[in-house]
């Protein structure tokens, strides 16, 4: 399948979805969708693209915490990276681990590293920080001292 | 020499823990006594417990979770046992020491008996510093940390 059939059938099942395309080559496509659709747009991903959560990433930019879902569509040589972008204040998302065990460990990563509430995880408690770590205190946030 | 002293000069049961080394180490400590270099001629022999170790071998420098495991190893260990500290992290924690994870280096909040520098050190490094370990135990300069200081032995526990 080329690298625009790939594109096209994943723009086709995301549809409303997207706010925005980035395509800076032909096997790396970045979609922004708004918080709120995080998980539906998983959804389409993982059971109608029936693609790969390689890994979840967070970055603190200056515009608020942004989260990005790195999607590999192994047959088609293609990656995938849906990105949305959280308040700092109130980084509240929904948790895909219910539907993709694959985040489970990289959402409490992101939750205790950055901040962001992942509602509805199964499991939400420290990963690589120490039990006793003060909760407010998000160690890769631009604010940490 | 005394009994205890007669024991950890011969052939010493090793525990190695890795606390989220980079490697190096790990892979030079297993060159070092796998066939080229052989420590295992002279009865150094890795054990898979603490509970059977004479030495605990350190390498990397522990987090702030991974220390407080340390520790509870450290606790469990038979005496008379020795601390050794493998490469540059045990000893100053190198680039990790100002991590917002890391609550320094093992050498500022447990005994260790001695330290094998390098990132990582040669297993010319690691026999020459077992053979001196050796030297200074049975001429009295170096006597281990857990029998020098009993009082820190406490400290090991955790809650």
């Amino acid at each position: 399948m080329s690298a625009n059939d790939t594109l096209n059938r994943v723009l086709g099942a995301l549809g409303d979805h997207v706010l925005k395309m980035e395509h800076p080559s032909e096997r790396r496509v970045y979609l922004e969708i708004a918080p709120e659709t995080v998980y539906e747009a998983s959804s389409v991903m993982f059971r109608e693209i029936c693609a790969r959560l390689m890994i979840a990433t967070g970055i603190d930019t200056p515009g608020g915490i942004e989260v990005l879902y790195h999607w590999a569509l192994d047959g088609d040589d293609c990656v995938v990276t849906v990105r949305t972008l959280v308040s700092r204040e109130k980084p509240v998302l929904e948790s895909i681990a219910k539907l993709c065990p694959a985040a489970e460990w990289i959402e409490r990563e992101i939750w205790e590293l950055l901040g962001v509430e992942f509602e509805g995880h199964p499991d939400l408690r420290h990963l690589l920080l120490d039990d006793n770590w003060p909760t407010g205190d998000y160690p890769l946030r631009r604010s940490h001292g | 020499m005394n009994y205890a002293i007669n024991t950890l000069t011969r052939s010493l049961n090793v525990f190695h823990l890795a606390g989220s080394a980079c490697n190096n180490c790990d892979i030079e400590i297993l060159d070092a006594l796998t066939p080229k270099y052989d420590l295992e001629r002279f009865g150094v022999t890795l054990v898979g417990s603490i509970r059977h170790a004479d030495v605990l071998l350190l390498s990397g420098v522990f987090n702030r979770k991974s220390a407080v495991r340390m520790k509870e190893v450290l606790a469990q260990a038979p005496k008379p046992y020795l601390v050794i500290a493998i490469g540059g992290c045990p000893a100053t924690g190198l680039m990790f020491k100002d991590s917002y994870n890391c609550d320094g280096p093992p050498s500022e909040y447990i005994a260790i008996d001695a330290f094998i520098p390098g990132c990582p050190p040669k297993p010319e490094a690691m026999i020459s510093g077992l053979v001196k370990i050796i030297e200074a135990l049975r001429s009295g300069a170096l006597v281990p940390g857990c029998m020098a200081r009993p009082e820190q032995e406490a400290s090991y526990v955790c809650q």
